[in-house]
């Protein structure tokens, strides 16, 4: 899984940030193994090297953390266009709420004959994430 | 669990108790009195993040002078405690290096004093790591892991501060300098400390730990184009401590001198 391997970055000083001028790094970090990244929060610092150091201390001194990935800002692409993710014509269509397929299923289950499947009782749970919420 | 002196002193030879008790004592002052004093930066270092870091790196000696004096009180069995041992001293009677005794001073002077003792401690540390006397051992297993994060701390600032000519090299150099005579106090011989390395406490005696920190240190030195820290004789280096010290002992006795005995 991607998201199981950080990235192999070279932590030389001179590769990310201009070493003077400090600016944000956002921070990643896994709480416990087999979670998923989750944003922390951010640091400010003049190159990745020191941007790493202060992660560790910001969101890793309490042993918070089994990993950290830190990544320069400005190497984030955005997208925050409204016309783009927010557009203002109705999409409830897009939803898979806006069609049900109940009905459906049970009347093609009656044609063929075949039992509705038991739900899977070994659904994943993350525990984790709900207690974000 | 308590362990008498008897049943923790016997797993060493009785010659190097002595020895022992002067080798925990310097090693636990010398944490204790960096942390304090790199607990002067909580609030004032130069952006929050190295705030929080350097109070973080503060916490972590204090907590390694903390483990180191419990130890003491144990070997010694006569009902001292890690806080007795801490603060019911008079300055003279500290055992810290000599090299901790230039007061706070300005960032460069706080980052090239860690620089110095970190490395000379992680050698130190080395000569422990496989230490006959298995409660040290132990403890010196668990302080090498963060003792890492120390030196990448104090390393990455040095680099930094020595490769950007003008203000930050000056800096750097002028409190490298004024720490360069006592750069290497924290390999002052203890007495009796062949004791201790025939008991296999210590592998080997302070000189030879210091040659291989200066072993260590000198690529380093090189690479950054600054002057190693002369060799010369270490004498006195844990007993003459000066004025600075004994500011630094008025603040943090300061609170339990205000009532003696009570508990906190």
């Amino acid at each position: 899984m991607t998201d199981q391997s950080p990235p192999d970055r070279d932590l030389d000083p001179t590769s990310d940030g201009d070493g003077r001028t400090l600016e944000p790094w956002e921070v990643f970090r896994r709480e416990k193994d087999g979670d998923p990244m989750r944003h922390g929060g951010s640091v400010m610092a003049p190159d990745a090297v020191l941007a790493v150091h202060y992660a560790r201390e910001l969101y890793g001194r309490r042993q918070e953390s089994v990993a950290l990935w830190v990544v320069r800002r400005a190497d984030i692409h955005d997208l925050a266009d409204p016309d783009l993710l927010q557009p203002p014509l109705d999409r409830s269509f897009k939803k898979p709420g806006g069609y049900v397929m109940r009905d459906k299923l049970a009347a093609a289950r009656q044609q063929s004959g075949q039992a509705k499947p038991k739900a899977r009782s070994s659904r994943p749970t993350r525990p984790a994430e709900k207690a974000d919420r | 669990m308590t362990t008498t002196r008897s049943a923790l002193a016997a797993s060493i030879d009785p010659a190097a108790e002595t020895a022992l008790d002067e080798l925990l004592l310097s090693m636990a002052d010398d944490e204790f009195v960096i942390g304090f004093s790199d607990s002067e930066w909580t609030g004032i270092a130069p952006i929050l993040e190295e705030d929080i870091a350097m109070s973080s790196l503060a916490q972590d000696e204090l907590g390694h002078a903390r483990a180191i004096y419990e130890l003491l009180a144990e070997v010694r069995g006569d009902g001292q405690t890690a806080d007795t041992i801490a603060y019911d001293r008079e300055p003279a009677e500290y055992r810290h290096a000599r090299l901790l005794d230039h007061g706070r001073g300005d960032w460069a002077m706080t980052i090239a004093r860690r620089y110095l003792y970190d490395t000379a401690d992680g050698s130190r540390l080395e000569g422990l790591a496989t230490s006959s006397f298995a409660p040290l051992r132990e403890l010196v297993d668990k302080i090498r892991r963060e003792e890492r994060y120390h030196v990448m701390h104090a390393t990455t600032w040095l680099e930094r501060l020595a490769r950007y000519p003008g203000e930050p090299r000056d800096r750097i150099t002028a409190s490298l300098d004024e720490l360069a005579p006592d750069a290497a106090t924290v390999f002052t011989p203890l007495d009796g400390e062949a004791l201790l390395v025939e008991a296999g406490v210590l592998a080997e005696p302070m000189a030879a730990l210091e040659a291989r920190w200066r072993a260590t240190i000198t690529p380093v030195f090189v690479g950054l184009d600054l002057p190693m820290p002369p060799a010369g004789p270490l004498d006195g280096g844990r007993t003459t401590h000066g004025e600075q010290f004994g500011w630094l002992w008025g603040e943090f006795t300061s609170v339990r001198r205000s009532d003696p005995g009570a508990i906190w």
